[in-house]
């Protein structure tokens, strides 16, 4: 329930403030998006298995999202940013859809 | 060759099904089972987890502000640039048009340039032509060489005088002469022969005698229709009161050098040439 209103929190203050990102950082925050969207669904099926745990989702949160970034950064620098891209969205893609999948079947027991 | 032991299971699971199977952060199951060994309890407050998931609200947000903000500026960059490809096509359409025109105007223009080589050509002729004849071109043939000189008496009437040697060249013209000079000077339709003081002068060129008369024509009747024209007795007839010396040879080939082409000053070409005289 907290969670839920953090979320909400969060979504309220960033229409509020509209935070200007700066240039250098814009082509990693879509990556940065869907790691944490990773973890966050990570967070919810560990929280329905009930074995959530605080700090495990924070650093699985923040390590998700730097490792992302900077995979994508280095693939800038080598010049295959793109295709690297494509390769961790699909990784995070596919964990994802399993971790929606057991939160599915956790709540409408399906 | 010893019996290898078979590989571990992460080593031979498909990439695919690792990822499907650990889709779940194995330290969570690895924290609850720490917990679990350490007697229980309830997990931590969640507060921290809070402020994460409202980072990642934060998150969100800014990456579909960012976007959409992006996709307005890309959407006018791409209308942009829309129109000024079509605005090149157009240009490009245009310049092909006057590339097509321009070829159909060379093309006219080269065909009406061969007709004017053609008129040219023929201009050339016509004004080769007319030069001979006129005396503007130098010409080559056969004719005849006359030689006059004066009285050889010294007297002042038997020197020769212009209107005698204009009555010699009229002769010579009745004759059949195409092309005359005297002296090396070409005569023209506007060469006059006249006398100043003493001496005579063509075309303002002074003579001395004795006086060398080239006619080109036809040298085998040019003697004797010289003879028997008009100005060709009133000659014979100057010769023999005055006493001028006159002989009249053939000859195989003579050269005549053309004179100035004259500046028309007055003169300007009729636009359609008048079939009558007309004064103001």
């Amino acid at each position: 329930m907290i969670a839920v209103l953090g979320l909400l929190a969060g979504i309220v203050l960033g229409l509020i403030f509209k935070p200007d990102v700066p240039l250098g950082f814009e082509p990693y925050l879509p990556i940065a998006v869907v790691a944490a969207l990773d973890a966050v669904f990570g967070a919810l099926r560990a929280f329905l298995d009930g074995i959530f745990d605080d700090k495990v989702f924070v650093v699985s949160f923040f390590s998700n999202v730097v490792i992302a970034a900077s995979i994508v950064f280095l693939g800038d620098k080598l010049g295959v940013g793109a295709q690297l891209s494509t390769g961790v969205i699909v990784v995070l893609g596919i964990r994802i859809f399993t971790n929606v999948a057991m939160i599915r079947r956790h709540i409408f027991h399906a | 060759m010893p019996a290898r032991e078979p590989l571990p299971e992460h080593v031979t699971t498909p990439l695919l099904t690792v990822l499907t199977q650990n889709s779940l952060d194995e330290d969570y199951q690895h924290a609850a089972d720490e917990r679990e060994r350490q007697g229980g309890g309830p997990p931590s407050s969640r507060g921290v987890a809070a402020v994460v998931v409202a980072l990642f609200g934060i998150l969100i947000v800014t990456a579909a502000v960012q976007t959409s903000r992006n996709a307005a500026t890309d959407e006018a960059g791409r209308a942009e640039l829309v129109g000024q490809i079509n605005t090149r096509r157009a240009e490009v359409a245009d310049r092909e048009r006057s590339i097509s025109s321009m070829r159909a105007e060379n093309t006219r223009l080269s065909g009406t340039l061969d007709e004017l080589a053609v008129d040219e050509r023929a201009a050339r002729n016509r004004t080769d032509e007319l030069g001979a004849g006129t005396g503007f071109r130098p010409v080559e043939g056969e004719g005849v060489r006359l030689r006059v000189d004066d009285s050889p008496d010294g007297n002042k009437d038997g020197r020769v005088r212009d209107e005698d040697l204009a009555v010699l060249v009229d002769g010579l013209w009745a004759a059949g002469a195409e092309a005359v000079s005297v002296n090396g000077q070409r005569l023209t339709n506007v060469s006059p022969i006249r006398n100043v003081g003493e001496a005579i002068h063509i075309k303002s060129v002074p003579l001395r005698a004795p006086y060398t008369v080239l006619a080109v024509g036809n040298r085998n009747t040019m003697q004797a229709r010289f003879g028997d024209s008009v100005s060709g007795i009133a000659w014979a007839s100057l010769v023999n009161s005055f006493g001028f010396e006159f002989s009249m040879t053939n000859a195989d080939s003579l050269q005549l050098p053309g004179s100035q082409t004259p500046t028309l000053r007055s003169a300007e070409r009729a636009p359609e040439g008048p079939d009558k005289e007309v004064g103001q």
